[in-house]
């Protein structure tokens, strides 16, 4: 990931060199206006914002200090609670469909008969829209939907009864699932305690098969390109396959696992599409997200727009999601390094 | 790439979404003032009586071949005005063919009507921060507590009193919503109301009477018990919805907050009993929600046979002729409650962008969509209820006929609690939702919405 620059030759004594740099400068142009103005511009005034009330309408804005920060890191406030949610959601997300991807790429990488059409199958998800994919999801948890036949008739081949699930209305969290399996329960004040929500896994379900065939594809073209030598070499000295893929493939692998485990993080951090079109942050708030949270402040959906709250919380997102990318890459990095 | 690039990416996905605004808002019904509509508005402005050309052809219910009612005034010359709302085909062609009346009495004006029939509310924000807002466009109370009081609405009374018209000329608690400081800032072009919408096999099915308007909430309770024993329909249908329990806080005598939006009340021993009663039917499973039967709203599962009643709007009416023409459907005035008879107002309006480069001619045509003759013609087609009081009894579907009604029980009210209204009402969906699951007490859940509802009349 280092940038290479070419080898000083004495910028302003060449008019040649000069000439190339204004010539590249010039093509630049267009990409570098566009990023100033709408990536550069738009962050900085974004952070300008988060110290201010503003309504979108009236302008100038007026100035609060941290107000929107204190206002959003307040404990009791729904960006906590966004937060909290958000957590659980990475915790789980990306472990699983990072191991997912890679065993499905292993598979796949074996040439077995009828690769290719298994290719394209798992694939299929992650080409079509995420808004698509969510609907058909909607159709199988609906309480009415195929999630529940199917299970139904499961249980029923087995005679027992299944009783229908609401999965998108469901705010039982998995720790008070447990603890109710014991008898207790855990209370509302409580909510922090009482783990991921089922409506909340089950778009957890729905995200890992979405998003695994992508990164699968990343990890298969990485696997194509590990040396069959190492592997012959392996085999010579009487590795089995299991040996082979934790000592070979895994630390070959490992700087497209980087790449997949912060490119996932940074997704799951900023999941919205599934919260926004299956349960706009319920229910009783347990699938709320960061982002919807902001969205939702931003365009006031409940009042007048707050977009210097909006903005706070936007700004605090982005610290967190740095902070985690940071130390993910020094910590794989460093694996790396040390291999 | 880097680790700042990584960073600066994100926050500008994020500033993406909260900035373009790439999807819908969950918006809800809309809602205005507290005020009973038989009280009159505490007005102040310079609204001037309708000159006696106006009245004369106020008396009949022919508003249609009326002459002019509402003056016509002047308007800038090679006037273009943009306008748009939401609606579906049908909406759309109504207000077309209200395009073509206007042009009638304006011909000069040019009216370019561009429906955006979802996410309006989102859409007409993000175009409003971008100045390139449409000059005439329906208001709600999202729009109307986001645009009114940060001066993007153009007070229209000057242009009424010209014109004469008078905030008289409407019903009274439709108005209140769209009144800021004595200003009007948009005129009520319809509104809504909720009757108890059935399915009168089901009564049959179950050997019982239908609802009558005489009809009290231990009858409604006897009967959802009665079918929901019977088993072949579910009693009645509720979602967790504050607009569906106004009604029922209302007839209790309670209301969500206080006259001066300052206090919460949701936890008044009024709203309580009237939460005690629906979650004492949600207990005994005589109500149920849409999902439950597996429905998307309660009127689906009307239509599809699966629930006995539900409280319902006159959407109702287009609804079932569309999609399920040969289900037979009743309704009736909603349940007395424990204080009285009660309902829940919804009201959309028509208001201005101060913004926009032809206010006059804007303002004529506010006027003209929300005036008694183009209302009148409006009401006929059987799509919305006049906003003007005497034009309430031109409603031609009886079933539509019975549900209007509502708008003139002593304790009917509009759901409006000042500039928070979307986060006071959210609350108190919030609580019922906490009480349908399982998840709290009446009395937990309600107690803590009054937090949340003091907060959000806080401004919090």
């Amino acid at each position: 990931m280092t940038v290479t620059t070419p080898p000083r030759r004495g910028f302003f004594n060449n008019p040649r060199a000069r000439q190339e740099a204004l010539a590249a400068y010039l093509f630049l142009l267009p990409y570098l206006i566009v990023t100033l103005v709408f990536t550069v511009g738009v962050i900085l005034f974004a952070f300008y914002i988060s110290f201010n009330q503003f309504n979108l309408f009236t302008w100038p804005p007026e100035w609060v200090g941290l107000d929107n920060y204190i206002r959003a890191l307040s404990p009791k406030g729904q960006f906590v609670r966004s937060l909290v949610n958000v957590i659980w959601y990475v915790i789980i997300v990306v472990p699983l469909q990072t191991s997912l991807a890679l065993a499905l790429a292993t598979l796949i990488n074996t040439k077995v008969r009828g690769s290719q059409v298994f290719r394209t199958l798992f694939y299929a998800p992650s080409v079509a829209s995420s808004v698509v994919i969510t609907m058909i999801f909607w159709w199988l948890y609906l309480k009415t939907g195929y999630l529940n036949y199917f299970l139904t008739q499961l249980w029923a081949a087995f005679g027992a009864e299944w009783t229908a699930v609401e999965w998108l209305n469901n705010p039982r969290g998995l720790i008070q699932l447990i603890v109710q399996a014991f008898g207790g329960d855990i209370p509302s004040s409580l909510w922090y305690l009482r783990g991921p929500s089922v409506t909340w896994m089950a778009i957890m379900f729905q995200n890992i098969f979405t998003t695994a065939p992508t990164f699968m594809l990343m990890f298969l073209a990485a696997l194509q390109e590990i040396p069959p030598p190492l592997y012959e070499a392996a085999a010579i000295d009487g590795a089995n396959n299991r040996q082979q893929f934790w000592k070979i493939t895994v630390p070959m692998l490992r700087p497209v696992i980087l790449l997949i485990v912060v490119l996932g993080t940074i997704g799951t951090w900023q999941v919205f599409d599934q919260v926004k079109i299956l349960t706009a942050g319920g229910p009783l708030n347990t699938t709320l997200v960061p982002v919807y949270l902001i969205y939702s402040e931003a365009i006031g959906t409940n009042g007048p727009p707050t977009v210097g709250y909006a903005s706070a919380m936007a700004v605090l997102l982005a610290a967190i999601i740095f902070f985690f990318t940071y130390i993910q890459r020094r910590y794989i990095e460093s694996g790396t390094e040390s291999f | 790439m880097n680790k700042k690039l990584f960073a600066s990416f994100s926050i500008v996905l994020i500033l993406a979404f909260a900035l373009t605004a790439c999807g819908p808002a969950a918006t809800e019904a809309p809602a205005a003032t507290e005020a009973p509509m038989t009280e009159a508005p505490a007005e102040e402005e310079p609204a001037t009586e309708a000159p006696a050309a106006t009245e004369a052809a106020t008396e009949s219910t022919d508003a249609t071949e009326a002459p002019v009612a509402e003056g016509v005034i002047e308007v800038e010359e090679g006037a273009t005005i943009v306008f748009s709302g939401w609606g579906d085909d049908t909406e759309q062609q109504v207000y077309r063919d209200s395009i073509e009346r206007f042009n009638a009495l304006y011909p000069d004006v040019t009216v370019d009507y561009q429906p955006i029939p979802a996410d309006f509310q989102t859409k007409l924000k993000a175009a409003m921060a971008g100045g390139t807002a449409p000059d005439v466009f329906y208001v709600d109370d999202q729009l109307m507590t986001a645009f009114g009081p940060t001066g993007q609405l153009l007070p229209l009374d000057e242009y009424m009193a010209e014109a004469g018209v008078s905030r008289d000329d409407f019903i009274p608690a439709l108005l209140s919503i769209f009144t800021l400081d004595g200003k009007t800032y948009a005129l009520p072009k319809d509104w809504g109301t909720l009757g108890l919408v059935y399915l009168p096999e089901a009564f049959a099915d179950a050997g019982i009477d239908e609802p009558t308007a005489d009809w009290t909430w231990d009858d409604l309770k006897a009967a959802a018990d009665a079918i929901a024993a019977k088993g072949t329909y579910a009693g009645f249908c509720q979602g967790a919805d504050w607009a569906r329990f106004a009604p029922f806080a209302f007839g209790a005598g309670g209301a969500y907050a206080n006259e001066d939006f300052t206090t919460a009340m949701v936890d008044s021993p009024e709203v309580i009993e009237a939460a005690n009663f629906i979650a004492g039917m949600k207990e005994d499973g005589s109500l149920v929600t849409a999902a439950d039967v597996g429905a998307g709203w309660c009127g689906e599962a009307i239509g599809k046979k699966l629930v006995a009643m539900t409280y319902e709007g006159g959407w109702m009416v287009n609804y079932m002729r569309t999609d399920f023409a040969d289900v037979e459907w009743k309704a009736v005035p909603l349940p007395t409650g424990p204080e009285g008879k009660a309902d829940v107002i919804f009201t959309n309006g028509i208001g201005v962008n101060a913004a926009t480069q032809y206010p006059r001619a804007a303002a004529a045509f506010a006027m003209f969509l929300t005036g008694r003759e183009n209302q009148g013609e409006i009401v006929e087609t059987g799509f919305a209820y006049s906003t003007h009081p005497d034009q309430i009894d031109m409603v031609v579907d009886p079933n539509d006929a019975a549900i209007a009604q509502g708008g003139t029980f002593d304790l009917t009210r509009v759901a409006y609690w000042g500039p928070n209204t979307g986060k006071v009402n959210d609350a108190v969906s919030k609580a019922l939702e906490r009480i349908y699951l399982g998840d709290q007490t009446v009395e937990e859940a309600f107690a803590q919405a009054q937090e949340e509802v003091q907060a959000a009349l806080d401004g919090q």
